[in-house]
């Protein structure tokens, strides 16, 4: 029963995450290049219900900030105007899916006042509304190329599992040679040969399938030692005796049990895979600005005054913690299920 | 150390009292154990006959306080003057092994495998004597001496998966042996070994407890395993005790579930409209003649072979509509054998003919296989199982076919509700209906059961060679059984061939078995004669 | 016992050979290399360049360069660094050095805690001290390993405790080898904290699934003691799997090392890597990978020798 809580919930923050992704045109209050050059490293705006005279508001609203004190990224806040909390209000231009285009956004204050929920950067970007579009690329490449692992690992696997011999031999050498190599190196070996400067979308694709081919080496072998598992049972054993074709027990038999397995694994491969987009693009061989990735945002804070004066630039990579709790959990309850089943 | 016994109640060495043993699955309790009682004195013994899940096992795990952490005990379990259900850890602990020791179900799982037999059971004596090296040699090697192994040195240097099953089950006797204890569990010691084996263990018991004055607990599902070993016997159902008395009075009850406890081929034969019904010598419908079969075999985590010979020159044949007994014991090749007969192997040399035409693979001969938790697929409901063999033929509409499966599920005494409930929804016995039901689906001449009913007790053994006989009888199918127990073994077969290493060394029919000289079948009669109680073999 | 470890070693070089051919494969698809980039030079006539070219097989079809290759190979180098002007063996070997200066501490403390640890927290399975533990894990395990090198960044940065970078300093104040260690325990620390949870997940797994098997069982129905039982009997069993993570465990500290190296700007392989693959030196970033896929090799065949020693299945075979 607990377990199936966690589940539930796992699964509801999951969806919650990519929908929000995915709308990111919309839930944003900002698009991802809008810049505001004199506002560099914003703190998270600040939302009060009270104002500067000690007056309440039933309305939350935030204060116009504007530089000042010793150095040029300390804030003030700025008691002259309030600017309400506005929903559905008119901004940026934005499309999502390529399809429907639009300029309403979830949430957001008028302008000269800017609402950076998670601070801005450098170039007084919103890092909120970055995570967004950065979530686009970061955890989509990562669900996209887990899904190609998969697909690769399922083909590799029952393959080698259904015809034995020499070709199960020749695919799990080549398996072997994908796996034994760090994974951070052979992702960035493999991408070296890889065009660098490439447009948003190409680049996209080649992230996905750099982690994909990557990443098929482990569901191979596991879907392989899930094949040979089965076909030594009986009932597999059986259903050769009432003349089964090849296709028949991998149809009925097999593929079943390989595909639980392997849908297992996906869910062990996601957060890690994700982690490999972040590294990638983090090191400089991914995403390039102005597209946003988690990874290329965190890459900021490799710079000492960042990470000793603005916290909130490592949010990306603390956004990956909840995320990945959250594929963890959802493996766990798939691998308990599919024990319990077998 | 434990208090000397003379100061107790005379004695009285273990006392059980209002004994319950509850498993909590999720939020449902189950229960195990209800209100069971008994009572033992030093140096004497008891059986615990049971149906399997009747609680023998968590029985004698309870006794010990070995239950897994989701059970819950209550009652009274008193050692000597020590009540061990509220005693410390510390306690416990030390009467585990030194007063109370347990030998489990299978040799070949409980002792570890990394480790060398000698350090194993110097462990368990260090556990509660202090003993220097020497001693702790000396000591070991006596404990194996006295278990009649004869080369206690090499033994001791041994790792389990060098020893034979039997030499196995006797380190792991000798290792609860070791510090003494009062009083020995012994939990189906039994079961996983071979008929032979399984008689030379219990012989070893026997001389031990009158040697060592041991009080036993010995727990089976087959009363001819303790009848020359115990004087009581307890019987078990439903986590209840049904009966305690002696094996004489007990034999002498009405009680249905006890008598087929006691006599299991009698109550076969109770059931039996047309006992021992011989069919007519008919045209030969499987010939083997002259199989050899070798096998390179690959060890566990290694990618090196060898040559196993598994079959040699096998000649034999079966007449239409008759049943062929193939016994020996393991690894005779009697398996193997059966594997080449429905197909799943091919032999090297020689050949197999079906009705006349050299056969490969084909539905007409069917397996039931020995492994009932493997031999369904658990995703599969019961209807889908069934009717797989018509659906890979694809015979008639699938309406039809579903209609087919009911027919069948109603034929081997299965409910035809059932057919849309998994398959790893069913007990063992309902299991080995489907699987049966599934192999007559195919519509085969030629059945071949390899060990069908090794995982059953026996009453169930009974109960399904009744329907086996009804089926085969019912579809003149020709049976080839595979086994190694002679139980039964007149009721159904014409012909016998005993196997000893890949050859076959006897071909004769079943009365024939008792007076033969050939060493390996006299092993496995004498081994069955042990086994079952007195006065069964009579009946026949 | 020769057989089984000449078997290893050449299953080791076959994985190698492969990764080689793999790596050559893949760069096929490379839109250019080194000296194509340098043709927007002014400076370089093209014929240099194609005598260049030349000199290092590159005009050759690409089994005769993989050829051309492996014999550089052969003879212990990988080949040309043409951003370095040197050979590639000369530029990574050192680097390897300090890589292995990171990792092999790391690997060896991370195993020491998390085996003793692991074990405990088996025994410890079902008990409120145990999902403690199992959450902290399984949290610690969440944590990309991109934050924990820029959090040890960060703190030797706000504390000025440990030096931001680098393997030296300029003027070492407490002679060369403290000197080394103070800059090692920042980097070792992170790679620690991002391998052992891993570690730790595998060992309480392999560990408590011994402690349900029936011979631990048995040995406890026998009045064995705790650590006895815990030490003595569960953990050689559990030792299989776990020397398989071995060889795994150090592909995959390398890994997180690569990142490391990189943040904290050590003189490893991972900023030598990144570094020619920004400039297209195909040999360096051959030779990197290469590498990269050695060690794990050796720990493996290290692995290999222990299992032997530990499992005695394993030396039955002929």
């Amino acid at each position: 029963m607990r377990q199936r809580h966690v589940f539930s919930w796992a699964a509801w923050f999951l969806v919650t995450v990519n929908a929000a992704a995915l709308l990111a045109g919309f839930v944003a209050p900002y698009n991802y290049e809008t810049q505001d050059r004199l506002r560099p490293y914003a703190p998270p705006t600040r939302l009060h219900l009270v104002d500067c005279e000690g007056k309440f508001h039933f309305w939350p609203f935030v204060y116009m900030t504007r530089p000042g004190g010793e150095s040029l990224t300390e804030y003030q806040e700025d008691c002259g105007q309030r600017f309400p909390v506005r929903f559905f209000l008119s901004g940026d231009g934005y499309t999502v899916l390529g399809l429907f285009s639009g300029h309403r956004h979830l949430f957001g204050v008028d302008l000269p006042a800017r609402m950076y929920l998670l601070g801005g950067d450098g170039l007084g970007r919103d890092q909120f509304s970055r995570m967004l579009y950065g979530a686009q690329v970061s955890l989509f490449a990562g669900a996209l190329a887990a899904l190609l692992a998969m697909m690769g690992g399922l083909l590799v696997g029952s393959i080698a599992g259904v015809y034995g011999g020499a070709i199960d031999d020749l695919c799990m050498r080549v398996t072997e040679v994908i796996i034994a190599v760090p994974p951070f190196y052979v992702l960035l070996a493999v991408r070296a040969f890889l065009p660098l400067q490439v447009s948003a979308p190409v680049m996209f694709l080649e992230i996905v399938a750099v982690l994909g081919f990557v990443a098929w080496g482990r569901p191979a072998r596991l879907v392989r030692g899930v094949v040979l598992g089965a076909r030594e049972r009986s009932f597999v054993l059986a259903a050769q005796g009432f003349g089964a074709s090849r296709a028949y027990l991998l149809r009925r038999h097999l593929m079943p049990l390989a595909m639980n397995a392997a849908l297992t694994q996906m869910a062990v491969s996601i957060p890690q895979i994700i982690l490999g987009e972040v590294v990638i693009s983090f090191l400089g061989l991914g995403m390039s600005e102005p597209v946003p990735s988690w990874g290329n945002m965190l890459a900021q804070a490799q710079q000492y005054h960042v990470l000793t004066a603005h916290w909130w630039m490592l949010l990306p990579a603390l956004a990956l913690v909840p995320v990945t709790l959250a594929y963890q959990a959802l493996a766990d309850v798939l691998g308990s299920r599919l024990q319990s089943r077998i | 150390m434990t208090p000397n016994p003379t100061q107790s109640t005379p004695r009285q060495l273990l006392r059980v009292r209002d004994l319950c043993v509850d498993y909590r699955f999720a939020s449902v309790k189950v229960a195990a154990l209800q209100n069971v009682d008994l009572e033992l004195g030093e140096g004497e013994s008891l059986g615990v006959l049971g149906e399997s899940g009747s609680g023998k096992s968590s029985l004698a795990h309870a006794l010990l306080r070995l239950l897994p952490s989701d059970a819950s005990v209550s009652g009274l379990v008193q050692f000597r003057e020590t009540d061990l259900l509220n005693a410390r850890a510390k306690t416990l602990r030390e009467i585990r092994g030194a007063g109370i020791a347990l030998i489990s179900q299978e040799p070949a799982l409980a002792l570890n495998p990394v480790l060398p037999i000698g350090r194993q059971i110097g462990d368990v004596l260090r556990a509660h004597e202090s003993v220097n090296r020497r001693q702790e040699r000396d000591r070991v090697a006596g404990a194996l001496r006295e278990v009649g192994l004869t080369e206690p040195e090499r033994i001791m240097r041994a790792y389990p998966h060098q020893l034979s099953g039997g030499q196995r089950q006797r380190a792991a006797i000798a290792q609860a042996l070791v510090c003494r204890p009062a009083l020995l569990i012994a939990d189906e010691p039994l079961s996983s070994l071979d008929t032979a084996t399984q008689a030379e263990v219990l012989e070893l018991l026997r001389t031990l407890k009158a040697e060592l004055n041991l009080a036993m607990i010995f727990i089976s599902h087959n009363a001819g395993a303790f009848s020359s070993l115990c004087e009581r016997a307890l019987v078990m159902r439903n986590g209840r005790a049904v009966a305690c008395a002696s094996l004489e009075e007990l034999a002498e009850t009405a009680d249905p579930y006890i008598r087929g406890l006691l006599f299991p081929e009698a109550a076969f034969l109770d059931g039996c409209k047309t006992p021992a019904s011989q069919p007519q010598a008919g045209r030969p419908l499987l010939e083997v003649r002259s199989v050899s079969k070798r096998f390179m075999q690959r060890r566990a985590l290694s990618r090196s072979k060898f040559a196993v010979q598994a079959l040699e020159h096998i000649d034999l044949s079966v007449d239409e509509g008759a049943t062929l007994a193939v016994i020996g014991r393991s690894g005779s090749g009697k398996s193997t054998l059966a594997r080449c007969i429905a197909g799943f192997e091919s032999p090297d040399s020689g050949e197999i003919v079906l009705a006349g035409r050299k056969h490969e693979s084909s539905p007409q001969v069917q397996m039931i296989f020995q492994d009932v938790g493997t031999a369904l697929n658990p995703r599969f409901t019961a209807a889908e199982v069934i009717s797989e063999p018509l659906d890979i033929a694809r015979k008639n509409d699938p309406l039809e076919r579903r209609k087919r499966a009911l027919d069948l599920m109603e034929e081997v005494g299965l409910d035809p509700d059932w057919q849309a409930r998994p398959s790893h929804q069913f007990s063992g016995g309902q299991r080995q209906r489907l699987a049966l039901a599934r192999a007559l689906a195919a519509g085969p001449k030629l059945l071949v059961l390899d060990e069908p009913f090794s995982g059953l007790d026996l009453a169930l053994q009974a109960q399904m060679l009744r329907l086996l006989l009804e089926v085969q009888a019912r579809h003149r199918l020709t049976c080839i059984w595979i086994g190694h127990d002679l139980s039964f073994l007149s009721y159904f077969a014409r012909d016998v061939v005993v196997m000893d290493q890949g050859r076959v060394v006897e071909h004769t029919a079943p009365q024939g078995l008792r007076s033969s000289t050939v060493p390996a079948t006299r092993l496995l009669v004498e081994a069955s004669d042990r086994l079952h109680a007195p006065g069964v073999e009579a009946v026949s | 016992m020769i057989r089984y470890f000449g078997r290893r070693l050449f299953h080791a070089v076959l994985v190698l050979f492969g990764v080689s051919l793999l790596m050559f494969l893949v760069q096929q698809a490379a839109p250019g290399d080194f000296l194509s980039e340098m043709r927007l030079n002014p400076q370089i006539s093209p014929q240099a360049l194609h005598t260049l070219r030349a000199q290092y097989g590159l005009d050759q079809p690409l089994p005769l360069r993989y050829a051309h290759w492996l014999s550089f190979v052969a003879r212990g180098e990988f080949g040309y660094s043409f951003a370095y002007d040197m050979p590639a063996s000369k530029l990574l070997w050192p680097r390897a050095r300090n890589t292995l200066l990171l990792t092999v501490p790391a690997l060896l403390i991370s195993w020491l805690i998390a085996v003793p640890l692991g074990v405990l927290a088996a025994a410890q399975r079902g008990t409120w001290l145990g999902r403690l533990f199992s959450g902290g894990t399984s949290f610690l395990l969440a944590v990309p390993d991109v934050l924990l090198a820029l959090l040890a960044l960060m703190i030797a940065l706000r504390t000025g405790l440990f030096p931001v970078g680098g393997m030296r300093s300029a003027d070492p104040s407490h002679g060369r080898l403290a000197d080394l260690a103070w800059h090692m325990v920042l980097p070792v620390g992170t790679l620690v904290l991002g391998s052992l949870p891993v570690i730790l997940r595998h060992v309480r797994a392999a560990v408590s699934e011994t402690l349900s098997s029936c011979y631990v069982r048995a040995a406890e129905g026998h009045g064995l003691r705790q650590l006895p039982l815990l030490f003595r009997h569960a953990l050689p069993a559990a030792a299989n799997p776990l020397i398989s993570l071995f060889g795994i465990s150090i592909a995959f500290l390398l890994s997180v090392s690569l990142l490391v190296e990189t943040v904290m700007s050590w003189p490893g392989m991972g900023p030598l890597l990144l570094e020619s693959i920004l400039a297209r030196d195909l040999f360096v970033v051959l030779g990197a990978t290469m590498l990269s896929t050695l060690f794990p090799l050796a720990g493996n065949l290290i692995a290999d020798v222990l299992l032997y020693g530990f499992d005695p299945r394993i030396r039955m075979e002929p």
